[in-house]
Parts: C-alpha cells; structure tokens; sequence
C-alpha cells in the first residue's frame, strides 16, 4: 500500500506540468488545427500534446522507481519499455504529421515525400528501434584521446580535432539518411583528419621510456577503433538507407488506398502498415548475405577493440596489488582441470565400490 | 482520388494518443498491484545438484500411469521454466496430469568460473550424470528424455552416443541440420568469427545473446508489443502473464564459452552433426546409432528454428518407430499456446504410453486424431510473425 501511495504522491505532482501542457495543446489545437497549422507541413497544430505525453511518462517512471515491490526491477524494465514504445508511437505520429496534412491536401506523392518528412526524426525513430546511440561512437573516440593523453602528456589541443569531428559526423547524419554518397565519405574524411592531426603526429615523436608498451598499444586499439567507427558508420548507414526505403514503401501504400478510395480508419491501423512495412523491408535485408557479413565483420571489428582495451588495462594495472584477468583466467582454468580430474576419480571409485 | 485522413479522422488521431496516456496511467496502477511475478509454480523436489546444475524431480500428485520416467532437457540459452510460465499454460502441469513422472534440468547461470566447459562437460558430464541418477531413483534401465531447442540437440546426440540407456527420444523444435539459412540467426552465425568472440568474452553475456533475439523483428519486439501490451494493461491477469513471458525472454543466463565456440563452430558453421563428424570428448557422434522410437516435433512457423533444421532428423536416425509431428505455430507456441495444451501435451503424452513398454500400468484414453503424432510429411511454411522469442 504505502508503494501504491507514493507511486500516486509522485504522480499528482506531475499534474501541474500535465495541466500546462494541456492548456497549451488546447489553446495550439483551436488555433492551428482548424487551419491545419503551420506552413510547411510543421507539428505546431499539435505541439502541446507531446508535453502532454512526456510529463505523464516521466511521472509514471519516476513513481514506479520510487516503489519497492517484488519483481519491481522487471515492471520498471516493462514499464520503461512501454514507455519507450509508446513514445516512438508518438514519435512516429509526429513524423508523419506534415504527410497526413499534405494527404489531407491531396498533395503527396512518392516523389514528394522527402520534403515532408525529417530525416533527422526518423533518423531518432530508427534509433530508438535498433538501439542506436549517437553520442557513445563519438564518446568512445574522445575516450581515447582522453586516455592517450594522460599517458602521453599532450597538450589539451589533442581533444580539440576530435571534439570538432564528432560534432560534425553528426551533423551530416540527416545528409547520410538521404542516401548522399558524399556524405558518407566526408564521415571518414572527417575521422581521418581528426586522426591525422591528433594520432598521426604521435607517429612521429621517438618512444620514450616505460610507457612506450602502452602508448603502442594505445595506437594498435586506436587503429581497431578507426576500422570499427568505419565499419559502424556503414552499418547504421545501411540501417538508415533501409529505413527510408521503408518509409517510401509505406507511402507507396498509402497512395495506393487513396488511389482505391480506401480509408485509414485511426493512426493505430496507420501505425501497422508502418510496423509491417518496416519489418519486411528490414527482413529482406537481414536475410542478405551482405548483411550477415556485414554483421559479421561489424562484430569482429568491435571486439577487437575490446581486446585491446582488455591488453591495455591489464598493462595499466601491472603494478598493483589487483588480480588480472588473464590470470583469474588461469586459475579458472586449473579448477576446470582439477574439478574434472576429481570427477573422474570419483566416478572410477564408484564403479569399483560395490 | 480520396484521401484517407479526413479532418475527423484527425482528430481520432489525437483522441487515440490522448487514450495510449490514460491507458498508461491505469496500467501503472495495475502494475503496482503486483507483488511478485511468479514462474515455474508446479512444486518440484531438488534431487541431485553439481556445480551450476541442478536436477528437480515434479511432484506427482496423483497416479502414475507411465512408469518410465521423463528427463525434461532445456536449451542452455533462457531459463526451462518455459515449460511452466503459468498455471494455466504449463506442459509441465499438463503432462503430470496425464500420469508422467518429470525430472527436469536446471543448467543453472554459469559464470566466468565455467568459461572452461566443453560440450563434452555438458553432454558426457552433466547429462550423462542426471540420466544415471533419474535411473537409479526410479529403478530403470532405460529412460525417456524429452529435449527442447538446444536441449534436443544435446538429447540426439546423447541418444546416439548412449543408445542403450534411452527408451523413447521426444525433440521439440531442436536444431539437427544447420545448413539452411531459412532462419536469421543460421545465416547471421555462418560469418560470425566465434573464436573473436569467446577470446574476447569467455562467458558470453545473455544481453548479447539478447539483442541478437530482438534484432530478428525489431519493430514488433522492440515497439509493436508494448504498444499492443497498453490494450492489456488494465487486467490484472493479462498483464501478469505478459510480465511472466518478459520475465523469462530476458532471463538469459550467460554461455560457456568453450561450449559455444564448439557448437556454434561445428554444428552452426560446419554442420559436422549432419555429416557424422561432430566429435563430443572422444568419440564421434553418428546420428544412425539413434535406434530407440523417436518423436521429433517441429513448429510449422518457427523463425527462430525453421522446420528445415529439425525435420532431417527422421531421415538420420536409425530409428524404425519415428514420427514427426506438426505443430501449426511459432517457437514459443510450443510450449504456451492454447494448441500446445489441448493438443501436443496430450499427444506427447500417449506416445509416451503407447511406447512405455510393460512398465504401463494402465491404458490412457485415446486421443483425438487431431492430436495424434504421425509420420506424414507436411509442406513447410514461409517466416510469420513470431510470438516474440526462443
């Protein structure tokens, strides 16, 4: 009971956002909606509601993570999950908005449909459904600066190139969903120069006392993570892609009933074309034989990284007093063979015992 | 030319949004409502335990009518209480209802102290050691094993490897021929590089195991299904047993790595069960030497074990009583669909009798036809959609 009562504590607080966001969405619903909003196909007609929607999902999760109940951790998951669905629900319709309103006009077409859409949302969508995240790639590479520069001593101009380069690799990530070759490679151009002017250097400096084992091993995971941000980038390039060829597909649909006459009769029978469109266009990817090697060398390239970052750490925690994994896996190894050995014998003096 | 949103359509697309919140809202007040998620309720006695493993014997509460006992094989991928996700939907129940005497193996969540085990540990240790504990609780020589998944597969090859201690042989949707690509994760794992992969984990977390699941249909696991959970949320009972099913999809235990490598490796990659060149310890597995009835079930809309990896078998053995059975659904049906229950559960269980030798101690009624396993052959399906994973 007393979870039950914090859980609703927590969630009248909330009400007042929720109010405000009701009142703006009512106030935006009579202005706009009538009029079919903004210019250019913008979500303005119903911009109070999504304020609406994240009030009451952030003050359901945090009442939920405020209870204690059994099995809470698997509810707040399902919640989270639910939560997370339904947002992309919701992000789905505020994708789609412009469309419905250039349907409404009798305006789409196939080939008209990039100009309504934003490939940057979609791009969030696609995310939110494979589990993408941005930031962690460009992390991973300001990681490592980081780490190389604690163990080299450079100046704090090191970070600088490689800060700028993920900030930009993001930037071209809607030009990238449009299927722009050329912004495709100016995402390596970009890795590369940062590269060049941070890593490339360190080529030519002479290695210099006990850290040299590291600072090389430091450069090895560097080039094993050169080849993993490039392989990734063509990975979830090829995610994209296929993402709007479903949204194509979806409109290809869509104009498909209007040619017939036909109606969508609410945004959840919408929001199946889209979930079924999407997972056979995905499907047919899958089942290729270039994605299950692209897959595959995806996969490689990552823990190859991993591996690297283990050997480092390990080099890194040499000194002290802390036992390393290659040698917790040596012992694992000689309990393996004992336990096994003990096994064995015991199982002979059985069989010999009557 | 219509167009199909109207200005009233709309504004139903605002009224649904609006309904997803206030389902929201009522969901969470169901969910905090709940206590405790409860799996794998038919009571059970702990009878044999080593390292990880552990062995249970069911309890029966009423009479046994099939005297050769049951061990019950899980995949070592999720959890086996599978077979028992809730009262109303558990084989388990079912078959003890039916007069069968189950044992059942918990691998239990192996760790990085079990990096090590080889798929000899599993087949020729662990197995081994439960089937010759079941025989001497009960007194068999030989006893019944039923596999599912992965646990089928290790059940064919301990067949092949210990023909003389097995009586009747049941796969459920158990992986023997791995050269088909019909299922996402057989073409994803023909260019996985697994030695990369163990070198680099040992124990392969279940997240990872996880997310190649969900990639298999990401818009319906990852959206569609809790989307489609809000319709359930205001009943309690609905959303007890759909947070019973997301309990057990991500209760992964971890996999050894040395028994990954080598089964991903020989069978996944090289198909050397097939082949009769798949070496367990020190001897070769030759699938002919699976001589005892076999009962091979396979689900016609399987995705994630098609149909083309399991039926094979029968062409393989050198069983002369073999049947093969067709369930008409996916993967997880199997084990909870309302078919699974009234049909393959009872079905399983007369061809248990039927095959229990003089050890029957009393006739079990006749099933329906329907419900009967038989060898015909039956045309395979295309992908549909699954029920959300193995």
């Amino acid at each position: 009971m007393e979870n039950t009562k914090q859980f609703f504590d927590s969630w009248i607080k909330s009400q007042s956002r929720i109010i405000d966001g009701l009142t703006d969405m009512a106030r935006k619903y009579q202005e706009s909606f009538w009029g079919l909003g903004a210019q250019g196909g913008g979500t303005s007609a119903f911009g109070g509601f999504p304020n609406v929607y994240t009030s009451w999902t952030s003050a359901v999760l945090d009442a939920m993570r405020q209870t204690g109940a059994g099995d809470v951790n698997l509810m707040q998951e399902v919640l989270s999950k639910t939560l997370s669905g339904s947002n992309a629900y919701l992000n789905l319709y505020q994708l789609w908005l412009p469309l419905f309103k250039a349907i409404r006009d009798k305006s789409v077409s196939p080939d008209t449909y990039k100009d309504l859409t934003d490939p940057k949302k979609y791009k969030e969508m696609l995310d939110r459904v494979f589990g993408f995240d941005p930031d962690v790639i460009s992390q991973i590479a300001v990681q490592t600066a980081k780490s190389f520069e604690a163990l080299t001593g450079t100046s704090q101009q090191f970070m600088k190139p490689w800060m700028e380069a993920a900030e930009k690799n993001l930037k071209d990530v809607p030009h990238m969903m449009e299927g722009r070759p050329e912004a495709y490679m100016q995402t390596y151009h970009t890795l590369f120069n940062a590269f060049d002017s941070t890593f490339g250097r360190i080529f030519h400096i002479p290695p210099v006392g006990k850290d040299r084992e590291k600072v090389e091993l430091l450069l090895r995971s560097f080039d094993h993570l050169s080849v993993y941000l490039a392989k990734t980038t063509e990975y979830q390039h090829t995610m994209y892609i296929t993402g709007m060829a479903a949204l194509e597909k979806v409109i290809t649909s869509i104009t498909d009933k209007m040619n017939r006459g036909e109606d969508i009769k609410g945004f959840d029978e919408f929001f199946d074309l889209w979930v079924d469109v999407s997972e056979k266009t995905f499907f047919d990817l899958f089942q290729s034989a270039e994605f299950s090697q692209m897959q595959g060398e995806l996969l490689e390239t990552a823990l190859k990284v991993r591996q690297h970052n283990f050997k480092l750490m390990e080099l890194c925690l040499y000194d002290y007093p802390i036992a390393l994994r290659s040698e917790m896996d040596s012992l694992y190894k000689t309990i393996y063979e004992l336990k096994k050995k003990v096994k064995n014998l015991e199982k002979q003096a059985e069989e010999v015992t009557p | 030319m219509k167009s199909p949103f109207d200005t009233a359509v709309m504004k139903d697309f605002v009224k649904e949004l609006g309904e997803v919140s206030i389902k929201l809202i009522k969901g969470s007040e169901t969910m905090t409502a709940i206590d405790d998620i409860d799996v794998g309720t038919a009571p059970k006695e702990l009878v044999y335990e080593e390292d990880k493993l552990k062995l249970y014997h069911y309890v029966q509460k009423g009479e046994v009518t099939c005297s050769i006992p049951v061990l019950i094989v899980y995949a070592l991928v999720n959890r086996q209480y599978m077979l028992d996700l809730q009262p109303d939907r558990s084989i388990v129940r079912n078959l003890l209802q039916h007069g069968m005497d189950l044992y059942i193996i918990d691998w239990g969540y192996p760790t990085k102290a079990d990096m090590y085990l080889t798929l000899d540990d599993y087949i020729n240790g662990y197995l081994n050691t439960c089937v010759d504990r079941v025989s001497k609780e009960t007194g068999k020589k030989k006893i019944n094993l039923m596999g599912i998944c992965q646990g089928g597969t290790f059940c064919g090859i301990y067949s092949a490897l210990y023909p003389e201690k097995v009586k009747n042989l049941v796969t459920l949707v158990a992986p023997f021929d791995f050269s088909t690509n019909d299922g996402l994760l057989f073409s994803w794992s023909k260019n996985m590089n697994v030695d990369a992969l163990i070198d680099t984990y040992r124990v392969i977390p279940g997240d990872f195991l996880n997310a190649g699941y969900l990639m298999l249909m990401p818009f319906t696991l990852n959206i569609r299904k809790y989307v489609d959970m809000l319709d359930l949320i205001e009943d309690k009972e609905k959303i007890l047993n759909f947070l019973r099913m997301e309990k057990w999809i991500f209760d992964s235990p971890g996999q050894a790595g040395e028994c990954l490598r080598q089964f991903i490796k020989d069978c996944y990659q090289q198909n050397k069960l097939v082949k009769g060149e798949l070496k367990v310890g020190d001897r070769v597995v030759n699938l002919r030497d699976i001589t005892m009835p076999l009962l091979n079930i396979f689900a016609s809309a399987d995705h994630l074990v098609p149909p083309s990896a399991t039926k094979p078998l029968n062409d393989l053995v050198g069983s002369t009583d073999k049947s093969l059975y067709e369930f008409k659904g996916g993967h997880i049906g199997v084990f909870v669909g309302t078919k699974s229950q009234k049909e393959l559960a009872p079905a399983i269980s007369q061809w248990l009798h039927e095959r229990a030798g003089e050890d029957t101690k009393k006739k079990v009624p006749e099933i329906s036809k329907k419900a009967r396993p038989d060898a015909r052959k039956i045309p395979e399906r295309g992908p549909s959609r699954p029920h959300s994973r193995p």
